[in-house]
């Protein structure tokens, strides 16, 4: 209960400045296309420089949680996840928004990631040493596996064709070989100059989702009729509240997964989000709702994804291993104030340390204030007449595309992939299991050749990746979750064909 | 009409000179860039913002420096960007690391060479150090040897990727005990390497000093050796490959430093090696450097164009065959 | 054959051939070692997509409506603006120049008022100056992401 004594740090008036400003500007940050809480936190690290230790870790802490939860706000209202981790969320959450429920679903999502980033920051405080061993476990194999585990899910995740489904992965993990051979450093299918940098996923993302709908706006063109995209009717915060409560499944289901995942090093955040939105649709007995903008989705996706927040420090302050690139970013901010995480930072920096966690604690309470508040205003955001919404979400693409690298590239880039994902779609693809695939591919790529050459250094590939308990479980979940995905969709399948003869039209493949 | 159209020529010509001898003047005149090749929280990225910081200074360069990240690739993608894509007008730098563009550029497969660049000044050196587990029964440079000479290509040392200074260091030990390691590049830079070293995973690795540093003030490492040519301020005990018997020298020293576009106007080159060895030696930015372990070796321009030829050569030789 | 099935056809033809020239270089560029990855995914990938066009073939494949002549009627015009402001407009205009005028351009073709009406253009122009004013403060003054700025700024 050490941590508690340090709550005055918080509550310094300056403290309490740099905590507000911190929590609202990165939730504008992470609803801006194109900047992921990696950057928003880079962006912030020159303010630390003329701040106390305490002051500045405070104002990163507070940005990072903002940030990943402000990425749900472009997903839901936009359609343009700002990150990986809010991939999930759009799925649902811009069903919702365009059925009208966008200010449900931001309050939803809000709330969803207040417990979910609660539960992950009281871990960080409570089972730190015995969770640094633990995340020390997952080594090359390990990670091999966990992407491939990630994999298996491609086929069912928002795809109502099982086979077009695991195409759409199939070509993400192609995507995601072009340019740089990360390892032996040779071009792969550079197929013209811009490629030659590879894919960078913000751009892909935004291009992937943004995109499609752009075109599917211009689709509908000059229509007289409802001039307005939709209706925003207000919806009442207790009415959520109640909502979040009911949906415990689903609650979680997210926080269990986003926290087990946002310890491991180098996969973390940016699939905790899309496993858990899988996990929580498997287990739910309205299965077929998820992806129709069905609440438990985006509670499930939001809840996870800040439930990685606190546990992707445990890393890192104990072992001085960045877990994931934002956490590489606030590694840069202790350091530059002498501080240099390892197991024994609790003891020789406590009031750093704690006033730290804490702020992240308070931060997540602040963010869901000021979330909740904005989220009817910025629901009608949505509200604009469809030719305005056309034309700012592609403006925003490209600016969005743009400033990751600001790369000319990563925007033409951005623009094939929307296109060619707008006819995929057409025919019955989907932008998720591509994406999936595109992020998973280098994990597992990367992962594998480093394996094998530490393999042939020692007893062989069969027994690196095959043996050892950790590999035996995962390996065992993969194939059961292989087997799973199967059974389901072929049996279902098999039923929707027979119905499709007698009924002639069917829903689903 | 010849004579018209001859004049407006002329007229466009001069405006453009005049108009380029004014950019030099006020140059800057707003933020100047610095692309990155690694990820942001790097070692690189990290060093980066912190000597940039008081770029902003009136008495300096009295614009900021934004950092810009291009990871991918070992840092090709980013300076393939930088030589192909940036501009040379010297509102976009880039930062530099030795040996490894070079190395990547003897390679081959890449669209830069040390002539693609001009550079400006350099703010860090940071050596590569070999590293071992704290339990690790390897406790000298020589035990590490001896292993390795009887298990030939057993010994796993991870590294932050192929051509790299910390592949060139493996490389250099290599031929220095005529024995063989298996050298493992991990993704993700030197935090990768590291943790695959204290996680058991590797027997040995090899890594930036400023990271294995901090990694053992933590107590997860022991530091066995430093590839330089002679011992850090950082870490007095730790003896040089020299001193543990290997002739290894200072080609794996990891440089980093500013360089431009080939083809900015000499006008700002001169400006930039004027103000930004200043900005590097600001007492601010000597503190902070210090307290997060990095070490500082600035450079002035000439300096470095010398020491970019050298490595060339000693790369190129090292290289060779491989 | 309907139009239906023909319309799925022919994606699955292009998916497929993709399959066979990523296969193609996976298993003949050097260095092989930097391709084990792409010739592993490209064996699965060939698989799915045979299985995808055999689907589209026999008529199985149904989800997905494909594309009618008329959407593609109403996306042209939008499509023209994208392309041009993404590459060309964006660099040889400027980012805030060439998309002030794709704002105005898209809005005023998708819009249904009227387009003779003089107080319709007057709110079209309002409203992408309001708009370009947001993204200019956003980016450039906030982000301080420096845009190329082509002919004007």
């Amino acid at each position: 209960m050490e941590f508690l004594s340090y709550f005055g740090g918080v509550f310094e008036p300056v403290a309490l400045a740099l905590l507000f400003g911190g929590t609202i500007g990165g939730l504008i940050l992470g609803a801006t296309p194109g900047l992921s809480p990696t950057m928003a936190v880079a962006l912030l690290i020159p303010f630390t420089f003329h701040l106390a230790p305490t002051q500045g870790l405070i104002l990163l802490g507070a940005a990072y949680t903002s940030t990943v939860a402000g990425g749900a706000v472009s997903a839901i209202l936009l359609k343009i996840p700002g990150a990986p981790a809010n991939i999930a969320t759009a799925l649902d959450g811009n069903e919702m928004a365009k059925r009208g429920e966008g200010a449900r679903a931001l309050q939803l999502s809000f709330l969803a990631s207040g417990v979910g980033g609660l539960i992950g920051v009281m871990l960080l405080i409570f089972l730190t040493p015995v969770l640094a061993q633990w995340a020390l476990q997952f080594g090359f194999p390990h990670l091999f596996w966990i992407a491939i585990l990630g994999v298996t899910v491609i086929g069912s995740l928002d795809s109502k064709s099982f086979v077009k489904g695991l195409l759409s992965g199939c070509i993400g993990l192609w995507l995601s070989t072009i340019g740089y051979d990360d390892i032996q450093g040779a071009e792969r299918f550079v197929f013209f100059d811009a490629l030659s940098g590879g894919i960078t996923i913000i751009p892909a993302l935004i291009g992937l989702f943004a995109i499609p709908q752009v075109i599917e706006m211009f689709a509908k063109g000059r229509r007289e009729s409802k001039v307005e995209s939709l209706e925003v009717p207000k919806y009442s915060f207790m009415d959520s509240v109640r909502e979040l409560f009911s949906s415990i499944r689903a609650l979680s289901i997210g926080t269990v997964v986003g926290s087990v995942i946002g310890l491991i090093p180098g996969v973390g955040g940016q699939i905790a989000g899309l496993v858990a939105y899988d996990q929580a649709r498997n287990f739910s007995p309205l299965k077929d709702k998820f992806g129709t903008g069905h609440s438990e989705g985006v509670i499930a996706a939001e809840s996870a994804n800040n439930a990685m927040v606190g546990p992707s420090l445990v890393p890192l302050l104990t072992l001085s291993i960045p877990g994931s690139p934002t956490a590489a970013v606030l590694l840069g901010g202790l350091l530059i104030h002498g501080i240099f995480p390892g197991s024994d930072i609790f003891t020789n920096h406590p009031e750093v340390v704690w006033t730290f966690i804490n702020s992240m604690l308070i931060g997540q309470i602040l963010m869901v204030i000021f979330g909740i508040y904005t989220a009817a205003w910025a629901a009608r955001i949505a509200k604009a007449p469809v030719p305005i919404m056309a034309s700012g979400v592609l403006v925003l693409a490209l600016f969005g595309s743009y400033s990751v690298g600001q790369s000319m590239g990563d925007v033409q880039i951005m623009l094939i992939l929307g296109v060619g994902m707008y006819i995929l779609e057409k025919f019955g693809f989907s932008a998720a299991p591509l994406v999936l695939g595109l992020i998973l591919g280098p994990i597992a790529a990367d992962n594998f050749i480093t394996g094998s050459r530490i393999a042939d250094a020692q007893d062989g590939p069969w027994v690196y990746f095959f043996t050892g308990p950790l590999n035996i479980v995962l390996v065992t979940m993969v194939v059961a979750s292989i087997g799973y995905s199967f059974w389901t969709n072929m049996l279902r399948s098999t039923f929707a064909d027979k119905s499709q003869k007698s009924a002639g039209e069917a829903p689903a493949e | 009409m010849k004579t018209l159209l001859k004049t407006a020529t002329l007229s466009v010509a001069a405006l453009a000179v005049s108009a380029t001898m004014a950019f030099a003047a006020d140059y800057p005149e707003r933020p100047i860039g610095v692309a990155v090749s690694y990820g942001a929280g790097g070692a690189t990225d990290f060093q980066a913002r912190i000597v940039t910081m008081v770029a902003g200074n009136e008495d300096l360069l009295g614009q900021p420096i934004y950092i810009l990240n291009k990871p991918g690739a070992g840092g090709r993608k980013g300076w393939n960007w930088f030589a192909t894509e940036a501009e040379a007008d010297g509102y976009t730098m880039s930062a530099y690391n030795i040996p490894h563009f070079i190395a990547q550029s003897i390679k081959g497969g890449v669209k830069y060479s040390a002539d693609s660049f001009e550079p400006i000044a350099n703010w860090g050196a940071d050596p590569a150090v070999v590293v071992v587990g704290k339990d690790s029964k390897f406790n000298t440079m020589g035990d590490l040897i001896e292993y390795a000479k009887a298990n030939p290509g057993k010994t796993t040392t991870s590294g932050a990727g192929l051509f790299v200074g910390h592949h060139i260091a493996a490389l250099q030990i290599e031929k220095a005990c005529d024995c063989k390691l298996a050298y493992i590049p991990t993704k993700g830079g030197g935090a990768a390497a590291m943790k695959a070293v204290i996680a058991g995973e590797v027997l040995a690795g090899v890594n930036n000093l400023s990271d294995a540093f901090r990694a053992r003030e933590a107590g997860n490492v022991k530091i066995l050796g430093v590839a330089d040519l002679e011992r850090n301020s950082f870490l007095p005990d730790v003896p040089t490959m020299k001193e543990a018997g290997l002739d290894v020298d200072n080609s794996s020293v990891n440089f980093r430093g500013l360089m431009v576009k080939k083809g900015t106007p000499q006008a700002v080159i001169d400006v930039l090696a004027a103000k930004v060895p200043e900005m590097f030696k600001h007492k601010r930015v000597a503190s902070r450097m210090k307290a997060g372990g990095s070490p500082m070796h600035i450079m002035t321009r000439d300096e470095v164009k010398a020491m970019w030829a050298k490595r060339q050569d000693t790369l190129a030789d090292l290289l060779k065959g491989l | 054959m309907n139009t239906q099935r023909l319309q799925h056809v022919v994606p699955a033809t292009i998916i497929f051939g993709l399959s066979i020239i990523v296969a193609w270089l996976s298993f003949t560029e050097e260095p092989a070692a930097a391709y084990t990855f792409p010739r592993i995914i490209s064996i699965i990938f060939i698989a799915l997509a045979v299985w995808n066009f055999i689907r589209a073939a026999t008529g199985l494949s149904r989800v997905g409506r494909g594309i009618d002549f008329g959407e593609a009627k109403n996306i042209l015009p939008g499509m023209v603006i994208m392309l041009l402001l993404v590459f060309w407009g964006a660099k040889a205009l400027g980012f805030y120049v060439a998309s002030s005028i794709a704002f105005f351009a898209a809005y005023s073709f998708y819009d249904p008022t009227p387009l003779s009406s003089v107080k319709d253009w007057a709110k079209r122009a309002v409203v992408t100056l309001l708009f370009m004013t947001v993204i200019y403060v956003l980016f450039s003054s906030v982000l301080q992401v420096h845009t190329p700025r082509g002919l004007f700024f």
